[in-house]
């Protein structure tokens, strides 16, 4: 997943052993599979961009909150302005508790709980900053060492020309555009209905759907599909859907298995999509499955073979638009202009009272939010 | 980027307060200078001002102009607790600013499931498959050697209204009813793409996908790709913006907008609704029976009055003052606005003013002279298919609070002496 060249990696990591006594027992290797967990918010290397969470290049030696063009929390940017810095202690104290080190900040993870990964992922991470290395005091190596430097030298993968295409014209009335090759409907056709058409080959268990998971979902959804800060809960809430607050999840809500696989696959992991293989997607479909006790052994396998056979326990509660039977859409009335209301009308309900227009600090949804 | 987000709530609610003391502060100003008038004149006449006197800016100074930097507070502005991450969030017009019905390309609320995607138009194709008889791909510029057409229409996402459900909660109507544009679309009739194609007979439904990180999808019956659905490249005269779908997007007239596929890159034609994320775990309205409603496509007659409102209440005192609002229906045009200024006790007909045209934004006034006293604003609007607004509380009895979509219901605005105006519900 990471352009950036492991050897190249290396090279540097030799550098900042030499200037980074204190945490240099860092392993940047070890730590590449560390930013995994990190990979499904965060992106590094080369021409990497802000998805979920800021990309990571240069991190060392940067104020807090101040990549440019990322929408950070605010909390983050006051720790910013309160002059934090991110070195190895700092990202350290970070990495160990987010929420902990600064209240509101928008990174859901967790943490990582041991002081080795952090090494480690700090040592990686600090491959991609360009100051870190640059202000090495490596009198032996030239400064020309840099990482960005050892990335240009890879060599660029597309120099060969495509393959010249065969174009058919279109047979239509205004003959414009031409016809789709099957390769190319393929390449993009990847839609599932419920009947099951659409469904590639493969297959996955909830055994292999579970450590997948908590590599790419856990960080928004949580372990168990709970769901962190305000991302979706995909599991539970049966039985609430005629409460105050109903749980709309995969269990309690949706209609059709079809929509999950065919969701995870064109859209999930956030800010990574279709980089799950097929039977990643089977495996990932079939753990939902089990978070939701629709399968309830850890050994069940989900396939194309057996796929249209599940059916998730809410299907039977769609119904057709039936607005216009409402009793106020009745046709004919004409609506009232004068006197219709017995007496002086009174207020029942005021915003202000809420306060959760964004208007001030500490803006808190208490009503309904838009899904 | 990051000066945007950090401050934003902090300066509004600055700007807001500021903005009443200036209010009345100006109202006083006017007063003494008037006073002050009779001896010396007002000093904004009678004294040379700079922009009088010295030369302005050159033609060259802005290639892609601006609006003034005194209308600098008209932006798009988001609800932060909405969403888990403003990559997949909303934001919201300002309605209370703007009138007439056309809704500056700059100010037209986004809303996106994986942020913006950057599209060079010579990088982009839009294939047709599915049951046709032919498969095709076009580039733009096949695209634009189709006839097109040119319409005016209102995109309103689903959820515009959507935190109301259980009782009055945002104070401004660009949050209670922001999530609605209204541009001139430039397109061509999606009838021609799919003709050229050659739609089977069994065809009766299409799933149209955007090209973004979020390959969102939507399925559309047949009978309305035929009718009226438009593939446009441009709004307003200019080429799409990139929140709004460059370089091609999808425009369903009267329907949800959340179906007006952004970044459209692929038609498929089917004989089922594919059952899709957006139509099912989203996009579907909860009743409080616990069963839900799909394919709920068509926004509803609803208007609201957007000044007064919160976020520009009554600075100039009693005497003449303009409400003005706007008034939409998927369903066709707007017949009538009626506009009641005591919480519904007494109506009278507002002035529908400017083009009155099918699933467009309708501008209405009413010019009343105001006694200072407390106001109830409220406005109900019935289009040409005879469907009449309905209150909220209607719309509770029938559906429960946890429709969280297609929230149409009366809004009313409390407007007390000094002319602060708040979001209320009334009995």
């Amino acid at each position: 997943m990471l352009k950036f060249p492991k050897s190249a990696a290396v090279a540097v990591l030799g550098l900042t052993l030499l200037s980074t006594p204190s945490w240099a027992e860092g392993d940047a290797v070890a730590g590449e599979k560390v930013f995994k967990k990190c990979s499904a918010c965060h992106a590094v290397g080369d021409g990497a961009k802000h998805k979920v969470g800021p990309e990571l290049n240069n991190t060392f030696g940067r104020i807090a909150g101040t990549a440019e063009g990322y929408k950070y929390s605010n909390p983050m940017i006051a720790a910013g302005e309160g002059g934090l810095v991110w070195d190895d202690a700092t990202l350290a104290e970070y990495l160990a508790n987010p929420k902990g080190m600064i209240k509101g900040t928008k990174m859901a993870f967790a943490g990582l709980k041991k002081d080795d990964e952090i090494a480690n992922v700090l040592a990686y991470l600090k491959t991609f900053s360009q100051g870190e290395a640059a202000s090495a005091p490596a009198a032996e190596e030239p400064a020309d060492a840099a990482p960005v430097e050892a990335a240009d030298s890879t060599p660029a993968v597309s120099t060969e020309p495509a393959p010249a295409m065969v174009v058919e014209a279109s047979k239509g009335a205004f003959g414009l555009g031409r016809v789709a090759m099957p390769e190319e409907i393929a390449a993009w056709d990847i839609d599932i209905r419920p009947d099951g058409m659409g469904l590639p080959e493969g297959k996955g268990t909830v055994a292999e759907g579970d450590p997948i998971f908590a590599e790419k979902c856990a960080v928004c959804h949580g372990d168990f599909g709970e769901g962190a800060g305000r991302w979706p809960v995909l599991a539970g809430g049966q039985d609430t859907l005629t409460r105050e607050r109903p749980e709309k999840t995969i269990g309690s809500y949706w209609p059709y298995l079809s929509t999950v696989f065919d969701y995870v696959r064109r859209a999930m992991p956030f800010g990574d999509a279709r980089s799950l293989s097929d039977d990643d997607v089977y495996a990932l479909t079939a753990y939902l499955l089990y978070l939701n006790d629709v399968v309830t052994e850890e050994d069940f396998e989900l396939s194309n073979e057996n796929f249209s056979s599940i059916r998730l326990p809410n299907e039977e509660n769609f119904i057709a638009d039936d607005r216009l039977s409402e009793p106020h859409y009745a046709k004919g009335v004409e609506p009232c202009m004068s006197e219709c209301k017995p007496g002086p009308v009174e207020i029942t309900a005021r915003a202000q009272i809420l306060d959760v227009t964004p208007d001030g600090e500490g803006d808190e949804s208490t009503g309904g939010g838009i899904d | 980027m990051v000066d945007d987000t950090d401050p934003k709530g902090t300066k509004q609610k600055a700007s807001r307060r500021d903005f009443l003391k200036a209010g009345l502060l100006s109202g006083a100003a006017v007063a003494a200078s008037a006073g002050a008038a009779r001896a010396a004149g007002e000093p904004l006449i009678t004294e040379i001002q700079d922009w009088n006197r010295y030369l302005g800016d050159g033609v060259d100074v802005a290639p892609y102009g601006t609006p003034s930097e005194f209308e600098a507070h008209v932006v798009r502005r988001d609800v932060p607790w909405l969403t888990a991450d403003p990559v997949s969030s909303i934001n919201f017009t300002p309605l209370h600013e703007l009138d007439g019905i056309i809704t500056p390309n700059g100010l037209c609320f986004e809303r996106h499931h994986g942020g913006t995607a950057v599209i060079n138009p010579a990088d982009h194709r839009l294939m047709i498959h599915g049951l046709v008889d032919t498969p095709l791909v076009f580039t733009m510029e096949d695209l634009k050697r189709f006839p097109r057409e040119n319409r005016v229409y209102f995109l309103e996402c689903a959820a515009n209204g959507g935190m109301e459900w259980r009782g009055s909660q945002l104070n401004g109507c660009q949050f209670t009813h922001g999530m609605i544009h209204c541009v001139v679309y430039t397109g061509v009739p999606l009838r021609y793409l799919l003709e050229e194609a050659g739609v089977k007979t069994t065809g009766k439904w299409l799933l149209a996908e955007g090209a973004d990180s979020a390959a969102m999808t939507r399925s559309i019956p047949m009978e309305k790709a035929l009718d009226d659905c438009l593939v446009a490249f441009k709004m307003n005269g200019e080429a799409l913006r990139p929140e709004q779908g460059y370089p091609l997007r999808l425009c369903v007239p009267g329907w949800e907008g959340n179906m007006w596929v952004k970044w459209l890159r692929r038609l498929e034609v089917g004989d089922e609704p594919w059952a899709q994320r957006e139509e099912t775990s989203k996009y579907t309205d909860l009743l409080a029976n616990g069963k839900a409603r799909r394919h709920t496509f068509m926004m509803e007659v609803k208007s609201v009055i957007t000044s007064p409102s919160p976020q520009v209440p009554v600075t100039h005192g009693k005497g003449p003052l303009v409400i003005s609002g706007l008034a939409w229906s998927g369903g066709g045009t707007i017949s009538r606005v009626d506009v009641t200024i005591d919480g519904g006790r007494t109506w009278q007909p507002a002035r529908i003013d400017g083009p009155s045209l099918p699933k467009a934004l309708h501008r209405f006034y009413l010019d009343i002279n105001w006694d200072g006293s407390e106001m109830l604003l409220q406005s109900r609007a019935m289009d040409d298919q005879g469907l009449v607004q309905p209150t909220k509380n209607e719309l509770r009895a029938a559906r429960g609070e946890n429709s969280i979509y297609h929230n149409n219901g009366i809004q009313t605005w409390h407007v007390n002496n000094d002319g602060v105006v708040e979001n209320v519900e009334v009995s």
